[in-house]
């Protein structure tokens, strides 16, 4: 029993998603014909005793438990509030909490600056056009089911940190074959349509391959790669066969020892063709219109910055993405240089600075003006509608500067939010999906050549690919059952599969006791964070049969391991610990940093289960080897 | 620094949703009852109206109570049961489980003093009733450590000061009263402390609250000009009526001990006839010739009018001017018809140093209906309009009562099947024996006298005994920082002082908290290590016992890296060696 939803401060559902459960309990019991508007009914006196709780005592909910278990998490961004719903006992309230910070990514990813205003936001996320909305809103609800299939079956998703295929001398070949032959080739092509590719890389399922930034690209993080995986995941899923059990399964070897298994030779992982063919499936490309970029914003320094992304399927399972920087994208920096500078004049107003306090730590007036009023100028002469941005710089203009205005007091509020509003109106125009002009695309010839000139290059590879990504690494330590290794600086991480519902065999083979490794792994990794949030970066855990560690630390480049430090310990009602959701560990490494300004600062986790037989001295040196080893793959430049 | 208790500035509050229905009620009909009790009513509404309507979506949705809200700043223990809401705050680092135990434990201990809740606001007052809740409050909140919210446990006295030998006196006395049929179990309290208990803890507990609240605070003992009560030779006994569990119940009427060596008096003939005769509640009173007169509705409007129509003049009058009708109240018919002269009142009280206890006791014990001395005849009405009377309230609560007797997981709610007791409490000075005795105790005048004789001199001796031992000054802290909480015995043995708490003692306390959540979150977890910068805490469980131990200076610095050589890893086998001279066996 599950439910997502979203509403503004007038109690108005913005979107909601609820499993099938969810929706003939809420139908049982209101009944009413449709069922948007029973879901309106339910909520609505929870979200309006919220505002209720901020306006008048100035704390809000953060989640409700009743005595059946069953979890309700709220979380307020801005103007919007989200509430998350569990019925079912699938989920904690960290899970919860953790799916509305991805919901609001989602939305950041697909409307950009457009989330910073709410009432763009509710114009964006529930559109006058009924089909227009259901077409939304299904989007919307795929991406949340397929984010949380992954969140539930992939490793690299409940680390959030992007699982690398260890392959070094094919990783640098395809890099190299990505700078020198597709990159360049797409870029001097005259049928790009302006766009050029910044970015390009390759998945294997979730798995990536190589990656190529171009030398004018800024950095992509690891928050946004991560969901772009999600995107590309959703158009292209890689489907688990569940029913099928053939018998080339039950005489494939499961390792006797589960928690040993031998390593793998490479030979006969690529010689396993059909075991590779048969375990992934890819649904149909359910796009309509398949050389149609989707638009992403992604994080730079500056703002969030526009992109076309282009989903080139190669084989079920491998996908070429192309990242592209759209015509009149810079204007996307200037809309944002002065939308900040209208937070900061509202900020400073609503403080109860006014005159020339209010402008404090901006640059001069007269400049800004200026430069504001040429850039008006500029857009009116483009294909957008200006008219209400110039209308509302009009009357900021008359009660900001005139002798009759109010000068900059806190009379101009109103109108230092109406040039918010009306400058994300235009950035909306420049760059929302829908708004682009829909011919606006690399020409379908060149995504086509792109997609054959890889496929080319990786037609020997492909199998070996598909059967690496299941099985990427394998252990070697007695007792050892499972592990995870992070590199939080790079946002990268390595560990043995754990593919349970699989049919191809994985470390721990299949099975029930696969299913409860899995299941351990998971609340491990879930326990680690909460530990950490709360401050701790070493945690060992007896549990059952199995023994567990967590470690956190910090080394220079040169692999020098710097000293601990204390962690500061985030409130309960803060982001949750991870890279997808207001990246935790992006904040830590810059908090350690400034007690290490001239070196470069990195930051590890390992998560191990050992058995419990085992004695503890084994298991820490186990876990100090492990952290060794682990450390060496890392080197190899792939970013 | 000083830690402030964990509940000060906490909100707690029971509110009747049922009393506010309609558009025109007003939010404060609802509220019962609201601490702290200075809070502008505006602000009560506010949160009560918030808080229950919130509830009640969530609760309707979810079709089970909500138990816990969490704010940013607070977070609110819930109690849901027919219109009653109850809520109880705390700061957000309290575990969840420990602000839940605490609301259990109040509703808990009103209950036990009061019985069901609903029955009790038609009796008295909401004023009268505050006064209770205040009191419990201030027991469960008064003077003990962070440590012992956490873990929600007994405060006992420091048995590493005191001779064994004492201890098993108590535990003589005790065994001594047993040998009483009617005494089904007792505890011996020095100066709010647990000497010796053969009741379950949760019994304990609610036993103690008067004890606890005299000897936390030595400072109001003497602004209350109760100090010559301790110095002065006294002795008096007392009773109270109580309610009880039937679990609760069934556990002292069938404990895992041999009671054939219980041959002084007189055992009844059929002792299973006896115990269902016994546990009668007020609702299975039968009244077959009542049922039809009455409508049986289901629960509506009329069934809250009766409740509250039998007495609207009786609420607002003093409750010792009436007590004779509420003992009446309290007692079903069954036992009403076996007593004889009156004594069927359900409190008694004796003065052996010739001392009046009503004058010693506060203004606010004196509202205690069930615990005074009073003349029969006082409030000039006839035993047989008492009877009468009482008949019909019986009448009524049944009907109130029958239509929600539906099975809850928590039993403290079910209000229907708590059964009535009588607390016997003997006191010498600071020793007070408290005994739970059968209803009929009271009446049988050679048991009491028997349980009093018998205990009398060995009270005298043990409480001069502890009287003379020295609280004996803490030995040096010990390089390290522990406590050691009993699950059995819900008691707790830490090093962590009381009131003032360095920098290593809060990274213990903190660490603890989290760890003791774990714990009861995963029933599989049997040990945990964490570890930040400038301290390292190990906790280790069994079913009987938790642990937590955290050795004193910064462990030896290192990258926190996986490594061997981390001091932090060692701190199982210095737990297990150090602990032992505190009696705490990790092996």
């Amino acid at each position: 029993m599950k439910c997502l939803l979203l509403a503004n401060e007038s109690a108005e559902v913005l979107f909601y998603w609820t499993d099938t459960e969810f929706e003939q309990r809420v139908q049982e019991q209101y009944g009413l014909p449709a069922f948007e508007d029973s879901i309106n009914t339910l909520f609505a006196p929870i979200i309006i005793s919220c505002s209720t709780m901020v306006d008048r005592l100035g704390d809000n909910y953060t989640s409700f438990s009743t005595e059946n278990n069953h979890i309700y998490v709220l979380h307020q961004f801005e103007e919007c509030l989200y509430i998350a719903v569990n019925g079912d006992g699938d989920e904690t309230e960290e899970d919860l909490k953790r799916k509305i910070f991805v919901m609001k990514k989602l939305t950041e990813i697909m409307f950009g600056m457009v989330t910073f205003s709410g009432a763009l936001l509710r114009k964006e996320l529930r559109p006058q056009d009924t089909e227009q909305r259901n077409r939304l809103w299904k989007k919307l609800r795929s991406l949340l089911e397929t984010y949380s299939r992954l969140r539930e079956n992939d490793q690299s998703f409940l680390v959030e940190a992007v699982e690398r295929l260890i392959h070094p001398t094919l990783c640098e070949q395809c890099i190299e074959f990505l700078e020198r032959r597709l990159v360049q080739q797409i870029n001097s092509n005259m049928d790009r349509m302006g766009e050029e590719v910044l970015h390009a890389f390759i998945l294997v399922h979730t798995k990536l391959l190589a990656f190529y930034s171009s030398r004018n690209a800024s950095n992509l993080y690891s928050s946004d790669l991560l969901a772009l995986i999600i995107l590309v995941q959703d158009l292209y899923p890689s489907k688990i066969n569940l029913d099928e059990t053939s018998e080339e399964l039950e005489s494939s070897s499961v390792p006797e020892v589960f928690y040993t298994p031998e390593p793998s030779p490479p030979e006969r992982e690529s010689g396993d063709k059909n075991m590779a063919e048969d375990s992934l499936q890819t649904l149909e490309a359910p796009t309509p219109d398949p050389s149609a970029p989707s638009r992403v914003f992604l994080e730079s320094k500056e703002c969030p910055m526009p992109h076309s992304m282009y989903c080139l399927p190669l084989w079920p399972g491998i996908t070429l993405v192309l990242l592209t920087k759209i015509p009149n994208s810079h204007v996307a920096t200037s809309v944002c240089y002065f939308l900040e500078a209208f937070v900061k004049l509202e900020k400073r107003l609503c403080e109860g600075h006014e005159g020339a306090a209010a402008m404090r730590g901006q640059p001069s007036v007269q400049e800004q003006r200026s430069r504001l009023e040429k850039l008006i100028k500029t857009w009116a002469g483009m294909d957008i509608q200006t008219s209400q941005l110039q209308n509302a710089w009009t009357d900021f203009k008359n009660k900001a500067f005139s002798r009759s205005g109010s000068g900059f007091t806190r009379d101009l509020l109103p109108s230092c939010r109406n040039m918010k509003t009306q400058l994300c109106g235009v950035y909306r125009q420049f760059f929302a999906a829908e708004c682009m002009g829909s011919s606006q695309r690399l020409a379908p010839h060149l995504q086509e050549r792109a997609l054959s000139m890889v496929q080319e290059k990786l037609m020997d590879w492909k199998d070996f690919l598909l059967v690496k990504s299941k099985r990427n690494i394998t252990m070697e330590f007695p007792g050892l059952i499972h592990f995870i290794y992070v590199d939080r600086s790079n946002g990268q991480m390595i560990a043995p599969s754990l593919n349970v519902t699989d049919r191809t065999v994985s470390e721990l083979g299949k099975g029930p006791l696969a299913d409860f490794i899995k299941k351990k792994v998971w609340s491990l990794v879930a326990t680690a964070q909460r530990y950490l949030q709360k401050g701790y970066a070493t945690v060992t855990l007896r549990d059952g049969d199995y023994f567990y560690c967590y470690f956190l630390w910090f080394e220079n480049e040169t692999g020098y391991k710097l000293e601990v430090i204390d962690i500061p310990s985030s409130p309960d009602d803060g982001a949750p610990v991870g890279m997808l959701t207001c990246d935790y560990y992006r904040k830590l490494l810059r908090y350690y940093s400034k007690k290490h300004q001239n070196e470069v600062v990195k930051c590890y986790e390992l998560f191990t289960v050992h058995l419990g037989v085992i004695p503890n001295e084994y298991i820490l040196q186990h876990c100090s080897q492990l952290a060794r080893k682990l450390w060496e793959p890392t080197r190899i430049p792939l970013l | 620094k000083i830690t402030l208790p964990p509940l000060t500035n906490s909100f707690f509050f029971l509110y009747d949703s049922s009393k506010v229905q309609e558009e025109v009620d007003l939010t404060r009909d609802g509220i019962y009852y609201f601490s702290p009790e200075d809070t502008p009513i505006d602000q009560q509404e506010l949160l009560c109206g918030q808080l229950a309507g919130v509830c009640r979506c969530v609760s309707e949705l979810s079709s089970s109570p909500v138990r816990l809200l969490h704010l940013r700043k607070s977070k609110y223990a819930v109690r849901m049961k027919d219109k009653f809401l109850w809520a109880l705050s705390c700061v957000v680092d309290i575990p969840d489980v420990s602000v839940c135990d605490l609301l259990d434990q109040l509703i808990a201990l009103f209950c036990f003093y009061n019985g069901p809740v609903r029955q009790s606001y038609q009796l008295y007052s909401k004023q009268e009733l505050a006064l209770r809740w205040a009191r419990y409050l201030c027991h469960l909140q008064g003077g003990s450590t962070e440590l012992h919210h956490i873990f929600s446990c007994l405060r006992t006295i420091d048995s590493t000061h005191i001779d064994p030998l004492l201890l098993l006196k108590a535990a003589l006395i005790l065994q001594a009263c047993q040998r009483c049929p009617l005494v089904l179990a007792g505890c011996i309290l020095y100066r709010g402390r647990v000497v010796s208990t053969q009741m379950p803890p949760a019994l304990t507990v609610k036993v103690m609250v008067y004890e606890t609240q005299t000897y936390s605070q030595d400072f109001q003992v003497t602004a209350n000009g109760l100090s010559s009560l301790v110095g002065s030779p006294f002795s008096s006994t007392a009773t109270t009526q109580v309610f009880l569990m039937p679990t609760e119940l069934h556990m002292l009427r069938c404990p895992p001990v041999d009671r054939a060596c219980r041959s002084h008096c007189n055992q009844p003939p059929c002792q299973p006839s006896r115990s269902r005769l016994l546990s009668r509640t007020l609702s299975d009173t039968p009244t077959t010739d009542t049922d039809s007169s009455m409508p049986s509705s289901p629960r509506s409007s009329l069934s809250d009018e009766l409740c509250f129509s039998p007495s609207p003049s009786r609420v607002n009058t003093p409750i010792h001017s009436n007590l004779m009708n509420q003992s009446e109240y309290f007692t079903p018919d069954s036992h009403v018809h076996s007593t004889s002269n009156g004594t069927n009142l359900c409190a008694v009280e004796e003065h052996l140093a010739g001392l009046n206890i009503n004058q010693i006791k506060s203004e606010e014990n004196k509202l205690d209906a069930n615990n005074h001395v009073t003349n029969k005849n006082g409030n000039g009405e006839t035993e047989e309009e008492a009877k009468t009377k009482s008949k019909q309230i019986n009448r009524k609560l049944k009907e109130k009562n029958e239509p929600t007797n539906t099975p809850s997981p928590h039993e403290t709610l079910e209000d229907t099947s708590l059964v009535p007791l009588v607390l016997y409490q003997h006191r010498v000075k600071g020793l007070v024996l408290a005994l739970l005795v059968e209803p009929e105790f009271i009446t049988d005048h050679s048991a009491r006298e028997e349980v009093h004789h018998s205990s009398l001199a060995s009270l005298n001796g043990l409480e001069a005994h502890l009287r003379n031992t020295s609280p004996g000054t803490p030995g040096p802290p010990g390089p390290y920082t522990f406590a050691h909480y009993d699950c059995i015995q819900n008691t707790l043995t830490t090093n962590v002082c009381g009131r003032s708490v360095g920098p290593q003692d809060q990274a213990f306390v903190k660490a603890t908290k989290l760890v003791h959540s774990h714990f009861s979150r995963l029933d599989t977890l049997q040990e945990a290590i964490v570890r930040n910068a400038s301290s390292a805490v190990y906790g280790t469980r069994t079913t009987a016992q938790e642990t937590y131990f955290l050795q004193q200076g910064t462990p030896v610095r290192n990258s926190g890296s996986p490594d061997p050589q981390d001091s932090a890893f060692s701190l199982p086998r210095k737990a297990r060696l150090r602990l032992l001279k505190h009696g705490v066996n990790l092996l």
